[in-house]
């Protein structure tokens, strides 16, 4: 799967397009653990994602807890409403930040 | 609509294509189309991650069907004894540290079916799944 990476205010923002799921869900957690070997600050865009199953929600949580490991900040930008409904329906949206857009995130870097 | 499916992640795409060829002429939304997609992908995952562990190639089947304002689907393999209903609920309230990577799939799917039912019936497992539309 491709994952378009740039940086904005030295936090590496990371894009996947298409689906996230068991198939996809290595080439996903690759592009993450690349990201944050180079930058703990971290935004996930989801606008481009049109599918997720619990497959990417765990690459997710997996990157949350190294970048909390590391005292880094992870932000979750952009999602449509199924792909947030996917996340609050595991209680995701309770223990990673989850904002509108790339400029609401900011505060928390 | 009856699938057959091998053992092989590679045939993800086919199922995805065949449960969007069902929806759409089922008139089903977007959002239930969704649903039925995640719910059929998890169970499908647990079926080719764990049900054969002998590594060897076995095919299982879907059956999916609409009635009324449900659809009704039947996923059936020869695999080894195994419910997933019977795996805990994930604690949805822990923290980010304490929360175990992994087990969201099956309550994803407990919380977009209306009802999920498990039976081992002449030596294969069969999960029977309701969705509202």
């Amino acid at each position: 799967m491709e994952v378009k990476s740039t940086n904005i205010d030295n936090v590496t923002v990371l894009t996947p397009v298409g689906r996230v799921d068991t198939v996809t869900a290595k080439a996903f957690e690759d592009a993450l653990m690349a990201a944050v070997s180079t930058n703990k600050k971290i935004a996930i865009c989801f606008s481009e994602v049109n599918y997720m199953s619990s497959a990417g929600l765990r690459v997710v949580l997996m990157l949350g807890k190294k970048i909390t490991s590391l005292n880094g900040a992870l932000v979750l930008i952009d999602m449509p409403d199924k792909i947030f409904a996917v996340f609050k329906m595991s209680g995701f949206d309770k223990i990673l930040k989850i904002c509108q857009s790339f400029e609401e995130a900011k505060e928390f870097f | 609509m009856f699938v057959e499916i091998k053992n092989d992640f590679g045939e993800m795409d086919m199922l995805s294509s065949k449960i969007s060829d069902f929806c759409r002429e089922q008139n089903i939304s977007d959002e239930k189309h969704n649903n039925i997609a995640l719910i059929v992908d998890e169970l499908v995952t647990n079926v080719m991650s764990y049900a054969y562990p002998d590594g060897g190639e076995h095919t299982f089947s879907l059956k999916i069907e609409k009635c009324d304002n449900r659809v009704c689907m039947c996923l059936t393999d020869g695999g080894i004894p195994f419910n997933p209903l019977s795996l805990p609920n994930p604690d949805l309230e822990s923290s980010l540290d304490e929360r175990p990577v992994g087990g969201l799939g099956i309550s994803l799917v407990r919380q977009l079916s209306e009802a999920v039912e498990y039976a081992r019936v002449d030596d294969k497992n069969q999960l029977s799944i309701k969705v509202l539309i």
